[in-house]
């Protein structure tokens, strides 16, 4: 941790921790409650040796994360659960009060359901993502909200990808 | 009593069953042979074998774009089926060539990164040149070989580096500036083998350069066929909330035509599609020269490659077979090369909210095609895959499936249909 204020520390780390739990949970609208409606951008990044640049898998505002949560049911999709394990890296302000950078690395695990054979692979757990959280919060003395989240991945192949975001 | 009554009917009901017992599922359908599939070609090993030898390196197959190459001594490796390592450079007169990527010394593969510039040198080498790291033998970006470790000493005059270059392929660039390969070094042009099943795409592809903005691969537990189907035909919409949503509503959508080429191309898209009627989608705005607002234009080239524009971004399928049981799905996004960072933000979104690893139909296609292979696995019971829909030639009909399979049957010397392996 750096350059903060150490009254903040631990309400941010419960912060980020919170929000993974819901997106485990798959409580999607509990997590948007954590968004700042206004400012929030959700992104998938990282650097592709391939094509040697960065790319960008994803790219939503407030409202556009909104609908997919809305829509994730009326898809047909692998219903594997994915299991999020971060560890908060490196906590920055980034002004006097009222923002902050946090960077928390990311593990996340998949759980088989239905994306393969259910009889045979449901209940195994595979290593699906590394990668880091790149987050910018509001500080508030009332609330703390997240502005945008970056997720920067190392891992490039996602087998047969998520209608999940991460 | 009453009640008593009531089950009898229903049990007679239950005695107007169209199950079928064993014989009956295992019978072939009474259907043309170009109509069915039997499974046993996604799966048996052998057959694998002779798709390798008589369509994988007989035919030209996409592999990367020019943009991932761009400057002098760039180069891009890849691979063939039949784990065949390919380098592709380009060189000091900017022409690109592909070479067998095997050190004629030891078959050692020469170049191990995915992408890069020979001008960086490396830790056995000089710069420049490509260098195999095992013995130092080096090769510059026409295949020659340039430099044998103490070659005199060693060979003498029994060997010399005039006859040691590198194995080069058949190389064309075209369509878009997709870089194509062909393994068969008596093989006829590329132009020949599209044909024109790439005219329909001619302004978007080719008024102005492109430039690839996003790529993608997946390592899919499936036969490529089962893959390619999906874009083989569009009865699967029903897949797709998303298709529904945005085309099938659209009025005049199964009136499409559907259009088959020569070489087992096939294409379609020659109308819109409303993204506005799908909830997460934005108003597209922005397309590709010559394409409508909200204009889509599809065309599939055999064996296994797919141009795809919808709307504002391109997508290309570069499809490669690892096994019978395993492929390599390589996708790429493009937009102009002279984009604005605005108009590249705005295509790249909207790929990805279609096409990219969390798109809407992406994970369905590929999940069908993972979930598909665990039905037809050797001895699961699956016998027969049935692409019988005739519907005039419209997208809904599953002629191009019926193409795919007789191209298929026609380079391989082999019937899809034969009920020999029952």
């Amino acid at each position: 941790m750096d350059q903060t204020s150490s009254q903040f520390i631990w309400p941010i780390q419960v912060f980020i921790h919170k929000g993974a739990t819901t997106l485990n949970d798959e409580k999607w609208f509990e997590f948007l409650g954590l968004c700042d409606e206004e400012k929030f951008r959700y992104q998938v990044l990282n650097f592709s040796p391939e094509i040697r640049r960065e790319q960008c898998w994803a790219d939503r505002n407030y409202a556009e994360m909104k609908k997919s949560f809305e829509l994730l049911p009326r898809h047909n999709s692998d219903h594997s659960r994915l299991t999020r394990q971060l560890n908060v890296k490196s906590i920055e302000h980034l002004d006097s009060e009222q923002q902050a950078t946090v960077v928390s690395s990311l593990v996340i695990y998949k759980t088989h359901l239905d994306g393969v054979n259910s009889h045979i692979d449901s209940g195994s757990t595979s290593l699906y993502v590394v990668g880091e959280y790149r987050d910018q919060i509001q500080l508030d003395n009332e609330k703390i909200k997240l502005i945008s989240r970056i997720v920067y991945l190392d891992t490039r192949q996602l087998d047969i990808g998520s209608h999940k975001i991460f | 009593m009453n009640i008593k009554i009531k089950s009898l009917n229903e049990t007679s009901e239950k005695t107007k069953s169209y199950s079928r017992n064993k014989k009956q599922w295992l019978k072939k359908p009474d259907l043309p042979d170009t109509h069915i599939i039997n499974t046993d070609i996604y799966t048996n090993p052998a057959i694998f074998d002779e798709e390798v030898s008589n369509i994988w390196h007989k035919v030209w197959l996409p592999i990367c774009h020019e943009s991932e190459l761009p400057e002098i001594l760039d180069y891009r490796t890849s691979s063939i089926a039949g784990n065949v390592p390919i380098v592709m450079v380009r060189g000091n007169d900017n022409k690109i060539r592909t070479f067998l990527n095997l050190c004629s010394h030891r078959n050692n593969i020469v170049v191990r990164s995915p992408a890069g510039s020979l001008k960086n040198a490396e830790p056995s080498g000089n710069s420049n040149y490509m260098t195999c790291m095992y013995h130092g033998w080096q090769f510059d970006a026409y295949g020659s070989c340039v430099e044998i470790s103490r070659e005199k000493a060693g060979y003498q005059d029994r060997l010399c580096k005039d006859k040691l270059g590198l194995r080069e392929i058949k190389t064309e660039v075209g369509f878009g500036g997709m870089i194509w390969i062909n393994m068969d070094d008596e093989c006829g042009p590329l132009s020949e083998f599209v044909g024109n099943s790439l005219d329909l795409m001619k302004e978007q592809l080719d008024t102005e350069p492109l430039e690839i903005f996003l790529f993608q691969k997946s390592r899919v537990k499936c036969n490529y066929k089962l893959f390619f189907d999906t874009s083989r035909e569009f009865y699967h919409d029903y897949l797709h909330f998303h298709n529904r949503q945005t085309s099938m509503v659209k009025p005049g959508y199964f009136d499409q035509e559907y259009s088959q080429f020569p070489n087992g191309h096939s294409v379609s898209g020659f109308t819109t599609v409303d993204y506005s009627s799908h909830q997460g989608s934005a108003l597209r705005t922005l397309t590709f020269p010559g394409l409508p607002p909200n204009g889509w234009r599809h065309t599939t080239i055999f064996p296994a490659g797919a141009y795809n524009i919808r709307t504002s971004s391109l997508r290309v399928n570069v499809i490669m077979p690892i096994s019978d049981r395993e492929t390599l799905i390589e996708i790429r996004g493009f937009g102009l090369k002279r984009d604005t960072p605005e108009e590249r933000a705005l295509r790249i979104k909207d790929y990805v909210s279609v096409w990219g690893p969390f798109g809407w139909n992406l994970h369905e296609d590929l999940l069908c095609a993972q979930v598909q292979t665990q039905g037809i696995q050797k001895g699961s019971g699956a016998i027969w895959n049935i692409a019988a829909r005739e519907e005039g030639n419209k997208v809904h009909d599953e002629v191009g499936v019926r193409a795919y399979y007789a191209e298929w049957s026609r380079l391989m010397r082999r019937s899809h249909s034969t009920e020999n392996n029952i």
